[in-house]
Order: C-alpha cells, then sequence, then structure tokens
C-alpha cells in the first residue's frame, strides 16, 4: 500500500466517522474494504493529524480505548472535513462502467434507475462516462420477469433453444441472473434432472410463472458457462477453416490456433455432437477440412436431408 | 515510514484546505510538524515530492500570490469547491443499484477504485445497499493483456501507440467499450488522422504512453456514440420467406411473423426480416433441414449452395 492510497481513503474515513457516531471497527472496515488491522493503522495516523501548530486541542481526537475495548470509533474535533474528496478521475470510471454492467442485466424499470444514478455521478465527477458495456442479455422483459420469480421464490417455464439449437422447454427454480465474458445467464435448479443447470438469457423466451415454489437448494455452484459441461465425453476436434474465417476463433472455445498455408487450424473440445453439427452447418464452405472427418458424418447427413427439401419444395 | 509520510500528507492537506490565503513555503514548514528538523535541501526536495502525491490522488494544490504588487511571492492553497465532492443525493433504487455496483469488477485494480469510490459516498451519508437486487450478479472482467494500460490512459487521457496488425499506431483514447466481454478502444488515429476502432486482443505489443496526462480534448458523447455504432449490426433492410419445422428454430419464429402460404408437410411459413449486409445464410444454414427458404431466390441460392459445400464434405 502506498501512501497516496492511505491518504485518500483517510480523507473518506474522517467523514465518514463523523456522520457515524459510534461507528462499528468491522462494519468500517467492511465498508472500506480493507482489514481490521488496516483500519486501526489508519486510526493510529489520524491520531497525529489535525490543524496547523499541532497544538493538542488542534488534533483529531479519537477514543482509542473505545475501539480497543468495544469495537466502537468515536471520532470528533474534525469539522473542517465534513465531506469527501471529488472522485479521481480513475474511481469515477470504474464505478461508471460496473453502473453500466449493472444496467444491462437488470429490467426496465431498474435500469431507468441506474441511468438516473449514472447521471447524478457524471455531474459530480465533472465528467461523461468513457467507457461503455454492451452484454448479449437477452430482452428486457425475460430479465424482469426471471428477476421477479427470484424474488418471489417461484419457479418458472420458458422456451429454451441451447447452443446446438435444440429447443426445450423446461420449468425451474430461477436463482440467481449472472454475466460471464459479455453474456447474461440465469442459473436455476432443474427439479426433474434434480441438478444446477445454466441457461444463457438470450436463448430463453416464453416466461410463464408456475404456482410452484423454489424448494430448498442453497446456494448455486461456482459459475461456469457449460461449454465443456461434460468434459468427460469431450472429444477433441480438429477444424480448418479459411482465413477470411479466421476470426470465428474469439467466438467458440478454442484451444489452440495454429495459421497453416491451407487455412487456419483450430483445436477444440467438443461434448456436444449436436453443436458441432450446427457450427459445421454454419461454417458451410468455410470448411475446409475436419480431424477426425467421421465427426462430420451427422452435419453432411443433416444438409443432404435439407437439399432434398429444397428440391421438394 | 508510510506512516509518517501519510501523517505529514493530511496535515499539509489541512493547512492548505483551511488557509484563506495562499500560504508560502516558509509557513507551511512551520506549522506542519513532519516538516520540522528537515535540512533546506530535504524540505524542498519532500515538499516537491508531497505535492505531486497530492495531485496524483486528485488534490489540485493552487498556486498564485496573494499580492498583486508582488506576484513572485508564491504560495499555494486548496480550495474547497474543487476538493469536496459536490451535494449528491440518490433514491432507494439508486442506492440499490450502487451497491450491487461494489462487486461487478473481476479485475482488481479496478475493483478496487470502484470500492474506494462507494467509500467515498457513504463518507457522504450514502448507503449503497445491494440486497434490494438479491439474485442479481453482474460481472466484468478484462482479460486483454492490454486492457491496464489503456484503460489508464484513457482515464488520465494520454496518447499511447502499440502495434496492431503488424503496424504500430498512435491514438489518443476516447472510450472503451466492452461488447460481448471483448473490450474496444475508440481514439483518434494520429497517422491516420481520423476515429478508429481498436479490439483489445489483438494489441500485440505492449502499450506506451507519449506525453503527459489531459493531452488533448474529446469529442462530444454524441459523436462517441456515432463512432461505436459502427459496432452494431446492421438493421434489417430485407425480409425473408421461411418455412420453419414445428417446435424447430424458436428464436426464428419469435423474430417472424406467421403466414398463410402453403408449407411442407410438418412446416409452417414465416416472414423473417433480415439484415443483407449479416451472415443470414450461415445463420438460416445452421439450422439445417429445420429451414427452408422460399425467398427471395437469391437468399435461396445462397443457402443451396452453402448447404451443397457442407454435403460435399469428404468424411473418411
Amino acid at each position: 500500500m502506498t501512501s497516496a492510497d492511505q491518504v485518500s481513503r483517510l480523507l473518506a474515513l474522517v467523514p465518514y466517522l463523523q456522520l457515524h457516531a459510534d461507528a462499528d471497527l468491522d462494519q468500517t472496515a467492511s465498508d472500506f474494504g480493507i482489514s481490521t488491522a488496516q483500519l486501526i493503522a489508519d486510526l493510529r495516523v489520524l491520531w497525529y493529524c489535525g490543524l496547523p501548530q499541532g497544538m493538542p486541542g488542534d488534533l483529531i481526537e479519537i477514543d482509542m480505548d473505545a475501539v480497543a475495548e468495544s469495537g466502537r470509533i468515536r471520532l470528533s474535533n474534525a469539522d473542517y472535513l465534513r465531506r469527501p474528496m471529488r472522485f479521481t478521475p480513475d474511481e469515477a470510471l470504474s464505478l461508471m462502467v460496473a453502473l453500466r454492467a449493472v444496467s444491462e442485466l437488470v429490467g426496465d424499470d431498474a435500469a431507468e434507475a441506474v441511468r438516473n444514478a449514472l447521471a447524478k455521478l457524471e455531474a459530480a465527477a465533472g465528467t461523461p462516462t468513457s467507457a461503455t458495456v454492451a452484454v448479449a442479455g437477452g430482452a428486457a422483459g425475460v430479465r424482469e420477469q426471471l428477476a421477479a420469480a427470484i424474488t418471489d421464490g417461484r419457479q418458472v417455464c420458458f422456451d429454451y433453444t441451447d447452443a446446438a439449437l435444440e429447443p426445450s422447454r423446461p420449468t425451474v427454480a430461477p436463482v440467481r441472473l449472472i454475466t460471464s465474458d459479455g453474456f447474461g445467464y440465469l442459473q436455476a435448479w432443474n427439479p426433474q434432472r434434480a441438478d444446477w443447470r445454466t441457461y444463457r438469457l438470450d436463448r430463453i423466451a416464453e416466461v410463464q410463472l408456475t404456482e410452484l415454489t423454489v424448494p430448498e437448494v442453497g446456494e448455486p455452484p461456482e459459475f461456469d458457462p457449460g461449454w465443456l459441461e461434460s468434459s468427460a465425453d469431450a472429444v477433441p476436434v480438429t477444424l480448418t477453416v479459411t482465413p477470411q474465417l479466421a476470426w470465428i476463433a474469439e467466438y467458440i472455445p478454442v484451444q489452440q490456433v495454429r495459421r497453416r498455408d491451407a487455412g487456419v487450424e483450430l483445436d477444440l473440445l467438443v461434448a456436444d455432437p449436436a453443436w458441432l453439427r450446427s457450427l459445421v452447418l454454419r461454417l458451410g464452405p468455410g470448411l475446409v477440412a475436419a480431424a477426425p472427418s467421421q465427426l462430420l458424418a451427422s452435419a453432411v447427413d443433416a444438409a443432404t436431408e435439407a437439399l432434398a427439401g429444397y428440391r421438394a419444395g | 515510514m508510510t506512516q509518517q509520510k501519510s501523517e505529514r500528507i493530511m496535515n499539509l492537506t489541512i493547512c492548505l484546505l483551511m488557509a484563506r490565503r495562499f500560504v508560502d513555503k516558509a509557513h507551511i514548514r512551520e506549522v506542519v510538524e513532519g516538516y520540522h528538523g528537515l535540512s533546506d535541501a530535504a524540505f524542498e526536495r519532500t515538499f516537491e515530492r508531497d505535492k505531486d502525491e497530492l495531485r496524483l490522488m486528485g488534490v489540485a494544490v493552487e498556486t498564485g500570490s496573494n499580492d498583486v504588487l508582488f506576484p513572485d511571492e508564491v504560495g499555494y492553497r486548496i480550495r474547497r469547491e474543487a476538493f469536496e465532492l459536490p451535494a449528491i443525493e440518490f433514491t432507494a433504487a439508486e442506492t440499490a443499484a450502487l451497491g450491487l455496483a461494489a462487486s461487478v469488477w473481476e479485475s482488481a485494480a479496478q475493483a478496487g477504485q470502484a470500492a474506494s469510490a462507494l467509500a467515498k459516498l457513504r463518507a457522504a451519508g450514502i448507503d449503497p445497499d445491494p440486497s434490494r437486487l438479491a439474485g442479481l450478479a453482474p460481472r466484468l472482467g478484462a482479460h486483454e493483456p492490454a486492457f491496464a494500460s489503456v484503460w489508464d490512459a484513457l482515464s488520465d487521457r494520454v496518447p499511447i501507440s502499440f502495434d496492431y496488425k503488424g503496424e504500430t499506431r498512435r491514438v489518443e483514447p476516447w472510450a472503451m467499450n466492452c461488447r460481448r466481454g471483448s473490450w474496444y478502444l475508440l481514439g483518434h488515429d494520429r497517422d491516420r488522422d481520423g476515429a478508429r476502432i481498436f479490439k483489445l486482443a489483438r494489441i500485440d505489443s505492449a502499450v506506451t504512453r507519449m506525453g503527459k496526462a489531459g493531452g488533448y480534448g474529446l469529442p462530444s458523447s454524441a459523436e462517441i456514440d456515432e463512432h461505436w455504432q459502427r459496432l452494431e449490426p446492421a438493421g434489417a433492410d430485407d425480409v425473408a420467406l421461411l418455412a420453419l419445422r414445428d417446435g424447430r428454430a424458436a428464436d426464428l419464429r419469435q423474430r417472424g411473423i406467421a403466414q398463410a402460404e402453403p408449407a411442407p408437410a410438418g412446416y409452417r411459413t414465416y416472414q423473417v426480416s433480415f439484415a443483407r449486409s449479416s451472415d443470414f445464410v450461415a445463420d438460416v444454414a445452421a439450422y439445417g433441414p429445420d429451414v427452408i427458404v422460399l425467398a427471395p431466390a437469391e437468399l435461396r441460392a445462397a443457402v443451396i449452395a452453402h448447404l451443397q459445400a457442407v454435403a460435399g464434405l469428404v468424411v473418411r
């Protein structure tokens, strides 16, 4: 920790402690994101601070006995530091961008509150937010319905299209909305499977509230977007694509990328054959080769079936 | 050591904040205890460094003279209006959002900065409370190696240079955008003399700062938004007639409007709008036999050619 960090914090701590008379030591430490030991060290510094000349009556007063005995902080004689300092540019930017991320995950009503809060912060900081966040979080209406169901503890059912474009209509107990790597997800307990499931928000539609309540299921596991959900069965595949399609590597979970004369080789682990089929169908003429090539069979069959449909129609 | 230095800078801040007039160096040396017992040279050095630290923390230390007749008699002060956080109030819904903002950043540096901004708000009597928005966990990461230096340069407004697609670029950062998990930089490209967008993941060198903070002006927010529009997918400018297999292709069904036109058995016809410049051919082909394009003819032909390429792949 540098002394600039400490001074910066002290200049907020003094008005905070005057506003929160008899502040709790642990609560204060947690509000400032520091350890109790660090907070006590901060108070020891303040003990020697005060008006110029440094005469005994000029110094900030802290009841260090109360801190030691009852974990209470009583600070006085610092009338001249009643308000915190302005935000630094980095503080303002970090907080405002975090708020923008919040607005991407909430429904319309809450998003408006976030926009208002942002406008007030921009006015206080004197600068507009120069960084923005866009999350693929599906429809605001879907998020709003799911957030309400989480608050009310009710199960929901909805249309879901998974990564392999397979449709389903699960009934689940919604527990948390979360963003990861630019996508919004629902973490929910699936009673049929008796397991946790993760659903991408932009693939959810037609949400319906049910009469079923959410059972006692505890906290969802550490978030995992589920790319390699059943990685025990995952098969290594190498796809060679034309250089024009090299950008695809940024959108699918590749393990390695190699540039070759024949094109760009992408190594990936495929857990779900249906997902690979739809990827191959999507790549079309951009796919040069695949190894092992047997894994292409279901995509080739699907394309052949589709072409038959075109001839019939 | 840090302890004494913090004490000294705190006392200097209070001294300059309480001053009604510019305070000269000799007086500061006398009244701020931390400067006692230093040689002249050591005092000068320490005082200069302390002022620099204050500026780095965002405290504006003003320099000036109290006497128009003797403008060379320099003194220092901190103006209270420039120092203090202006009055600010939030509704309950707004403080709930602020509470949630505390846990958004996955990168430690920005998380720390956001936490210290929130501590300042708490010191101003605002109580960010995330419990109203239980069940929401927005997260924001920054995995790109160039992120930290580009972020700092944007926040300090310092021009930077870096290698991008095999060329060295010199850029005045204007704004950043995290789109679907990838960070982008928008700025004025000095060599091309125009606004350019850079994907941080494609910066393949260290980022070098060129010059000092606040070194250039920024365009208006409206102009910045206009540049970012280039990252957005194009709006729909054409309409397709698609036969969708029952129970499949839910997102196309949702985007579309059901039509009365006849469809093959087990299919239903939908009108779906799309952008010609987008990858709609690939989007449709990804559904395989679940989607058949009926019109327009060019789209139908393009999808057939696309599917023929897949059907022709060699399987051994």
